[in-house]
């Protein structure tokens, strides 16, 4: 059987929603040119790629109709290039990787790009329309919860301090901040050209190299009267894209792509909303039973820090070394544009496999609306 | 010659806030200042002064964005912009020397026809031109305006004998016209017309006070009643700086003959000189007479002790009576056998005994000194215009039982205005009268007032022919809140200007255009649980404005200060608004605990589903007309009412105050011919989902503490007007339906102990309770 594998990531810089320097690009433009990043650095044949599988968590306004196939023509790339949009909110682009391994593995498509994006400046998280089913509401309200809400039910839950959560926040800004320092991000970063041509935007906007946690500890809290969570322990709204090429093995070896990491095996699993940061605990436990491995196997994890909170709480359930956990940082400190996230943290434990030398990856997030998914690589 | 571009040299505070003021215009503007010693930032004094402009409450900019119409600079540097402007206003330290050696620089960089002028307070023009050649005398005058500039509308004029009115007709043009200031043309000498009299009338407070052993606060109520504003002399003089009183008083006392009665109010307390000196020079410093106290955590206000300079918690005088002021209550006033009743005497006899023989050294006519006042000073009545109201007879006859001396313009104990014609007439030194000119542009309500009687008025409301089949709708109730009255002659006007007019203008001369509803009335229909008396009262309002709506002639409100509530819907219902820039309009009922019942949801929702820019499907303009409704925005001038669709893009703003009603009645004129009644609208609503979505962000909003429960309580149930409640989005919902979905809400709200706790907070303290 086929085996799927990452040939190649990349991504643009992410700066903060609004503030931030791509706040004033499309989001269909901006994916576009992360796309040809990717497809110019990896020099795939174009002509081979069977799919653009594109994620996106509020696909709609700039980032709708199907986002994929406007890619594929922003991006010049051929007709023969298919286009589909997919959405499981934060976990989109990840799930555009299994879609992709999936067929790969079935024999349905050699090549294919797996990316996402989110602009959060021009489409709000919930969208411009957000219309619930009043009667699910009625029934079951938990189904629409707010995700900060749901950051305070993990801090309560698992009884995790504002403080814990801040030196959390600390640790990735610092993390982040020293990758930065030593060019880690240069060789994923493609620099995006605004409309106008006139600039070049090539920096992460959202990491605070001086944040400490006495300046954390000043910020108001952010979702609730009397929690814990602030703005500081929690992922900012962020613009930003990612893309990931997923080819077989065979492939990569018959067109001299380079062989990033192997995909061992994925999962997706589903808990309840107003707990949904635990959402990793499921998908990776079912995903590492696959691969037929324990946690002490990964020498990388990416695991999304959508908030300090909901990160900790995962990690009172899968023993990980601080050492191998986000190394170059995570969301808090670099930001998390939705639907970009997943290929985001996929494509960087495929790059950090071989940087830190190690065996296996684990990539894993948790979803609004209850839900976990996980990836896990192996060097090749 | 149009005004496009301004330098303002000098970024003190007042420098500072006239370049805010004219971004306030839309007009760019560079603001200069020196270079500080030893500091990287060249343009550090000119771009600290625009941040702290960004700051200053009340605010100088009518909206934030307008500080970007500013760009800072140095005298140094950028002295050379002058070439590109229009207008360069001098706003310096008070010393000749230096003015007049920029005064040089500036008439070698400037165009031939750039207008230059300076804003001192206190140096006479004739010394300011002194030595400079004719090239800048002929484009040189004084424009003196009043602090804070954005709120005080005086603005004095002086124009020197060389000065030529051509070259400088379009700048007082556009102060008029764009900067809204009411010109007063003074003659040149030290303070002008405002400061001569208002320093002499403060100075007079403070040393009678002090000699008559009153507090502050008792002389600060004394005077209320003859139209002076609630901050009275101490905290104006706070509010002005007590630091500048010793330099006024030096350079006043060099400048002013031996003879002038200001020689001899003109010495500076101990205490003062002792405040000054530890820093307590009024609201820019520790404190003044006034201050607020805030160790412990709470804001108390106290006053200092004028004996012993100790300060102690303020106490409270009790405000003016609200019944009318009419002369015999105000002669009853100054007769008061007690220290107060002397102290009132003493103060404005002095005061008006002062305006009187000094009018014609210092202004053209009695007129100029009286509108000085009133816009300078804020003062509701002119000292002439009190004389009036006084009665010149009684005063001077007073003033002879005293023994003391009677001006020579009052000496026949004539009135010193002649209102029983047609035409005013005001009194000049011979003794005759001269009829007052109206300046084309301007149309006052009082003259209407006093030229016919009304057309229909009952004790709320009165209509008023303003000319050319024009009828102007005035309010004068108590803060002009709305009532059964109100709504009524609101429906006596329609039929009448059916049968007899052609337009109609609804506005009125008060500080505030509308509060809103008469709270009163609802509340004692609360406490009677009648409460179909209050469907009735909400049916009317909704009538009646619907009524003025689809009127088949044009109707025009033009508010100035406040429209709120009930004082917002009635706009809300008009064709069109000619606003004064100083509006500040909002639908703030969820403050009482209820939502807009008169239409004000239906029409604002109506503006938000039709104007918001971004029509991204359904949600994006009901949320945006939900947060401001829910959250009670007020605009903070007109411009911002526009940006919150309180006002549409083709609604006027008038700057100027004075010119708000002509200005008004000129657009409904303009809206006479092809005049097409209004058709109902309907409405396409997201029903039951919307409303979900909005109680999602309530809840979000009390988790976070930035909503009590019963906001959120409000909040639902404005959301059920806001989304169409239960309506189906492939529906349509129509006008009826969106004025019942109010009805009910505002029903459901009403009959709640806690909307009734808010409403009887609000009658009691004036603020909002949250509850």
């Amino acid at each position: 059987m086929k085996k799927a594998i990452i040939a190649g990531y990349c991504r643009s810089p992410f700066t903060p929603a609004s503030k931030g320097q791509l706040a004033v690009i499309r989001p269909d433009d901006l994916i576009a040119q992360v796309v040809t990043g990717l497809v110019d650095k990896t020099a795939v044949n174009v002509a081979d790629i069977e799919d653009l599988i594109l994620g996106c968590a509020f696909p709609e306004g700039e980032q709708g109709l199907n986002l994929a196939r406007i890619v594929v023509h922003l991006a010049k790339l051929p007709h023969s290039v298919s286009g589909v949009t997919i959405n499981r909110f934060c976990g989109s682009s990840m799930q555009a990787i299994h879609i992709a391994a999936g067929a790969i593995e079935m024999n349905a498509g050699e090549v294919f790009i797996c990316a996402g994006v989110e602009s959060m400046t021009r489409i709000p998280m919930g969208g411009f329309n957000c219309l619930p089913n009043p009667t699910l509401y009625e029934r079951y309200p938990e189904a629409y919860i707010s995700m900060g809400e749901t950051a305070e039910n993990l801090a309560t839950e698992y009884q995790i301090q504002r403080q814990t959560q801040e030196q959390f926040s600390v640790k990735s800004h610092a993390k982040a901040t020293i990758a930065q320092q030593k060019g880690f991000f240069q060789d994923e970063i493609i620099p995006i050209m605004t409309t106008s041509q006139a600039t070049s935007i090539n920096q992460d906007g959202c990491i605070r190299p001086d944040t400490t946690e006495s300046i954390l500890s000043e910020l108001p809290l952010a979702f609730l009267k009397k929690g814990s969570v602030t703005a500081g322990t929690s992922s900012p709204m962020t613009d930003g894209a990612a893309a990931v090429l997923v080819c077989s093995e065979q492939y990569a070896d018959q067109n001299h792509l380079p062989k990033m990491a192997r995909i061992r095996s994925t999962a997706v699993s589903g808990c309840a909303p107003e707990i949904m940061g635990i959402g990793p605990v499921g998908a990776t436990k079912k995903a590492l039973q696959r691969a037929g491995l324990e946690s002490h196997d990964l020498g990388v994890v990416e695991l999304n820090e959508a908030f300090a909170s909901q990160a900790l709480a995962v990690l009172e359930h899968l023993s990980i070394p601080e050492n191998n956990l986000n190394i170059d940082g995570g969301a808090i400190a670099l930001g998390h544009p939705l639907g970009a996230t997943g290929a985001r943290i996929t494509g960087k434990a495929a790059s950090l496999l071989q940087r830190e030398n190690k065996r296996y990856a684990l990539a894993t997030q948790c979803i609004g609306g209850g839900q976990g998914i996980a990836t896990i690589l192996e060097a090749i | 010659m149009a005004i496009s571009k301004v330098v303002v040299i000098g970024a003190g505070v007042m420098g500072a806030r006239i370049a805010a003021h004219i971004s306030n215009a839309g007009i760019s503007v560079y603001l200069l200042d020196v270079v500080l010693k030893n500091n990287r930032n060249r343009n550090q004094v000119a771009e600290t002064a625009i941040k702290q402009l960004t700051l200053v409450q009340p605010a100088a900019f009518m909206r934030p964005a307008n500080a970007r119409l500013i760009t800072p600079g140095n005298i140094e540097d950028h002295l050379d912009k002058v070439a590109e402007v229009d207008w360069v206003i001098e706003a310096v330290v008070e010393d000749p020397v230096i003015k007049k050696n920029l005064y040089q620089k500036l008439n070698l960089l400037c165009a031939s026809d750039t207008v230059i002028s300076s804003n001192t307070s206190t140096l006479p023009l004739s010394v300011l031109i002194d030595g400079l050649p004719e090239t800048f005398t002929r484009r040189f005058f004084i424009s003196h305006f009043f602090n804070p500039p954005r709120y005080m509308p005086l603005l004095e004029v002086v124009l020197g004998s060389m000065t030529e009115s051509e070259i400088v007709k379009p700048v007082l043009k556009f102060a008029d016209y764009q900067l809204g200031k009411g010109l007063v043309y003074c003659k040149d000498t030290p303070g002008f017309i405002a400061n001569r009299i208002g320093i002499y009338w403060l100075q007079c407070g403070i040393t009678h006070a002090m000699a008559m052993g009153l507090t502050i606060e008792q002389a600060d109520a004394a005077l209320q009643p003859f139209g002076i504003p609630k901050t009275g002399i101490f905290a104006l003089l706070d509010l002005v700086g007590l630091d500048l009183m010793p330099v006024i008083m030096v350079s006043m006392k060099k400048a002013l003959p031996e003879a002038d009665a200001f020689q001899q109010m003109s010495h500076i307390p101990e205490l003062v000189n002792k405040m000054i000196a530890k820093g307590y020079t009024g609201r820019k410093g520790k404190g003044g007479f006034y201050r607020l106290n805030t160790a412990g955590g709470k804001r108390i206000k106290e006053s200092i002790d004028l004996k012993t300079g100790d300060y102690h918690t303020s106490i409270k005088s009790l405000d003016a009576d609200d019944s009318e002021i009419t002369c015999v209550s105000l002669q009853a006033l100054l007769l008061d056998d007690d220290v107060i009743g002397d102290y009132r005497w003493q103060v404005l006899s002095k005061t008006l005994c002062y305006c009187a023989e000094i009018f014609s050294d210092i202004a053209n006519n009695i007129t100029d000194i009286d509108k000085a006042m009133i816009l300078g000073y804020h003062w509701q009545w002119g000292p002439f215009e009190l004389l009036d109201e006084l009665h010149v007879d009684w005063f001077v006859e007073r003033l002879e039982s005293e023994g003391r001396a009677v001006p020579e313009l009052l000496k026949q104990k004539l009135a010193l205005y002649d209102r029983s014609k047609r035409t005013s007439s005001y009194l000049i030194s011979s003794g005759q009268y001269k009829a007052m000119i109206t300046p084309p542009g301007i149309l006052s309500l009082s003259d209407a007032k006093q030229q016919n009687s009304a057309v229909l008025e009952n004790s709320s409301a009165s209509l008023w022919d303003v000319g050319d089949g024009v009828v102007c709708l005035e309010f004068h109730s108590k803060m002009n809140a709305l009532d059964f009255d109100t709504l009524s002659l609101i429906r006596q006007s329609i039929d009448k200007i059916r049968q007899e007019f052609v337009a109609l203008v609804i506005y009125n001369e008060a500080d505030n255009f509308s509060v809103g509803a008469n709270l009163k009335l609802l509340t004692t229909a609360i406490n009677r649980q009648s409460w179909h008396e209050i469907e009735v009262m909400i049916t009317e309002g909704q009538e009646t404005f619907g009524a003025l709506k689809y009127a088949p002639f044009p109707v025009v409100g033009a508010p100035s200060g406040l429209a709120l509530g009930g004082g917002c819907e009635v706009l809300l219902h008009c064709d069109a608004i000619e606003a004064h820039s100083e509006l500040y309009m909002g639908l703030v009922e969820v403050g009482v605990g209820l939502i807009p019942g008169w239409g004000g949801c239906k029409e604002y929702l109506y503006r938000c589903l039709h104007k918001t820019r971004k029509t991204m499907g359904p949600m994006p303009a009901i949320i945006k007309g939900f947060n401001t409704v829910a959250m009670a925005e007020v605009s903070r001038s007109a411009i911002e009412a526009q940006e919150r669709l309180f006002l549409s893009s083709t609604d006027g703003i008038t700057p100027n105050r004075q010119r708000l009603l002509n200005n008004a009645k000129v657009k409904a004129l303009a809206l006479i011919e092809g005049y097409l009644q209004s058709e109902p609208p309907v409405f396409s609503l997201p029903g039951l989902s919307a409303k979900v979505t909005l109680g999602i962000a309530l809840r979000g909003f009390q988790l976070v503490g930035k909503a009590s429960h019963y906001d959120v309580v409000i909040g639902n149930q404005l959301a059920k007007v806001f989304t169409g409640d239960d309506c189906d989005i492939t529906g349509i919902v129509t006008e009826k339906q969106v004025l019942d979905l109010e009805m009910k809400g505002f029903m459901a709200l009403v009959k709640q102990g806690e909307t009734q706790s808010r409403l009887e907070h609000m009658l009691s303290v004036g603020k909002p309770l949250r509850n």
